[in-house]
């Protein structure tokens, strides 16, 4: 084997306690930042979910022209924000009514004229559905002259915001600082793991090995902690996941692809953690 | 090879550990470097290896310049260097042969070269039967002869030996000195640093340059330099 794996996958056994303990760190540490991520990410979906149900609803002056309002919907089509439209013609509105509104059917079972507008309901895409956007949309289409009034909950909408900007900067803060103390963690760890070689590093260095080269195990076996590290990390993620979907339902988990980012993740931050450990060893005190 | 030119190295907070050293090693040369503890002798070998900076005038060690090596280009100098501490400084895990080898490794020599040299170093210092022991298993004098092929096996042009007999006793470390000599037979400086006049007596007309409180007191061929 080579002298880099061989050297990184030597210290492994030769120091088992301490290799355990450090990948144990890393993953308790990952799993923790894992933990939140993963609440953050179904506060999110919530949160999406009900941003979808925000929509424009155009309604209509009586007796508009079907001519006219085919017009306003090609229109509103071409709308780069626009995801979807659907026309809901008077009657239409009074059957929803009648349906939605079961304890006041009395009062729309005798109706001699339908007394609800057509109207048209404009589904926005993701990414459009920022109140000030959402008015943007809403008061282009009031420029219509058949159009009566156009709603789209402005106040909910607002509400709504808000709430995902809090979780934004919540995921970013709370997130960062989790993601720190994960760091921090994983550093003392891999620093304890140094500090058992100062000799070797004395020697190495005595000898003429360049830093760059003495570096290279060590980042080698910070990586492939970090790894295993991340890999026990998602074990553990998956246990507590499938014991709380038993109570909580639909609960989403991390795709795939977020999985292998999080394992690669975990990689990238036991190798950084070593780089940044290795200077203070390589480069503090005498060269 | 080696040269000292009004070498003083001031620490902070001890004040001179060397003040206005002069003096120069040649090629296949042997000297020891004596005086008493204090005397700025592990400061000297510090300086040769380029751990330490002179605080005033330029050490010049194979080409490479106090004054102007960069600290990249120290793992270079230091490939030209073979260095034997007291304390000996073996990896505890790793076999003689390993602690060998592994001065090699880390410089990135070829496998097929290390396989050659190891062995060979090894039966240079007399322990081609312990290659495979672990320094628990050997004496210090082993250890030590251990640290010695370590130091050589990448052929510097000068073996600085720090105190190696500092914990060693009287026979041992005749025997020490007596490998260091055969070395210096086959073409290699030695620089033997040592707080003990007493091996000195073997070796009437050595050159010996003996320091005191950080002064060069004496060079038996001062003059030269």
């Amino acid at each position: 084997m080579r002298y880099t794996p061989r050297e990184a996958f030597f210290a492994f056994r030769r120091a088992p306690l301490l290799t355990a303990l450090s990948v144990v760190t890393i993953a308790f540490a990952l799993y923790t930042l894992a933990v939140f991520g993963l609440v953050w990410l179904n506060i999110e979906r919530v949160l999406d979910d009900v941003a979808q149900r925000v929509e424009v609803i155009v309604f209509l002056e009586d007796g508009t022209d079907p001519g006219e309002s085919a017009t306003l919907m090609s229109e509103l089509a071409t709308y780069p924000e626009v995801d979807s439209i659907a026309y809901v013609s008077k009657d239409e509105a009074l059957a929803r009514a009648r349906a939605d509104l079961s304890e006041y059917r009395d009062l729309y079972e005798d109706l001699e004229v339908n007394p609800l507008p057509a109207s048209i309901e404009v589904a926005l895409k993701p990414g459009f559905r920022r109140s000030a956007q959402v008015r943007e949309v809403a008061g282009r289409v009031e420029q219509f002259p058949f159009v009566e009034e156009v709603k789209y909950g402005e106040e909910w909408v607002s509400k709504l915001n808000f709430l995902q900007d809090i979780s934004l900067f919540l995921g970013f803060v709370v997130g960062g600082i989790f993601a720190a103390v994960a760091f921090v963690a994983i550093g003392a760890t891999i620093n304890l793991v140094l500090i058992a070689r100062e000799d070797e590093f004395a020697i190495m260095k005595m000898v003429g090995a360049t830093p760059g080269f003495i570096a290279q195990p060590f980042i080698l076996e910070g990586f492939v902690k970090g790894v295993i590290g991340a890999v026990l990390a998602l074990v553990l993620l998956t246990a507590t996941f499938s014991a709380l979907e038993q109570r909580v339902l639909s609960l989403g988990f991390y795709t795939p692809a977020q999985i292998v980012v999080g394992v690669v993740l975990g990689g990238l931050l036991g190798a950084v953690g070593s780089v940044l450990s290795l200077r203070r060893h390589l480069y503090g005190g005498t060269t | 090879m080696i040269l000292f030119q009004n070498v003083s190295k001031e620490y902070p907070k001890t004040g001179f550990a060397l003040r206005d050293v002069s003096f120069h090693l040649r090629r296949g040369e042997f000297v020891f470097v004596t005086g008493p503890s204090g005397a700025g002798k592990t400061t000297l070998v510090k300086l040769i290896t380029m751990e330490e900076r002179p605080s005033a005038g330029t050490v010049r060690v194979s080409g490479f310049s106090s004054d102007r090596i960069k600290r990249r280009e120290i793992p270079y100098l230091r490939r030209r260097l073979g260095v034997v501490f007291q304390d000996f400084r073996l990896l505890k895990n790793r076999t003689a042969r390993e602690n060998v080898a592994f001065s090699m490794e880390v410089i990135g020599t070829p496998r097929e070269q290390i396989g050659l040299a190891v062995p060979r170093t090894l039966a240079a210092v007399g322990l081609a039967s312990k290659a495979d022991h672990l320094p628990a298993e050997l004496s210090g004098g082993e250890q030590q002869r251990v640290a010695i092929a370590r130091a050589l096996v990448n052929e510097p042009f000068v073996l600085l030996a720090d105190e190696p007999t500092g914990n060693l006793d009287e026979r041992v470390s005749k025997d020490i000195l007596r490998v260091c000599k055969d070395i210096n037979l086959r073409g290699m400086a030695v620089l033997f640093v040592t707080h003990d006049r007493s091996l000195l007596d073997d070796h009437v007309g050595a050159r010996v340059i003996e320091l005191d409180s950080g002064a060069l007191v004496s060079d038996t061929e001062a003059g030269d330099s």
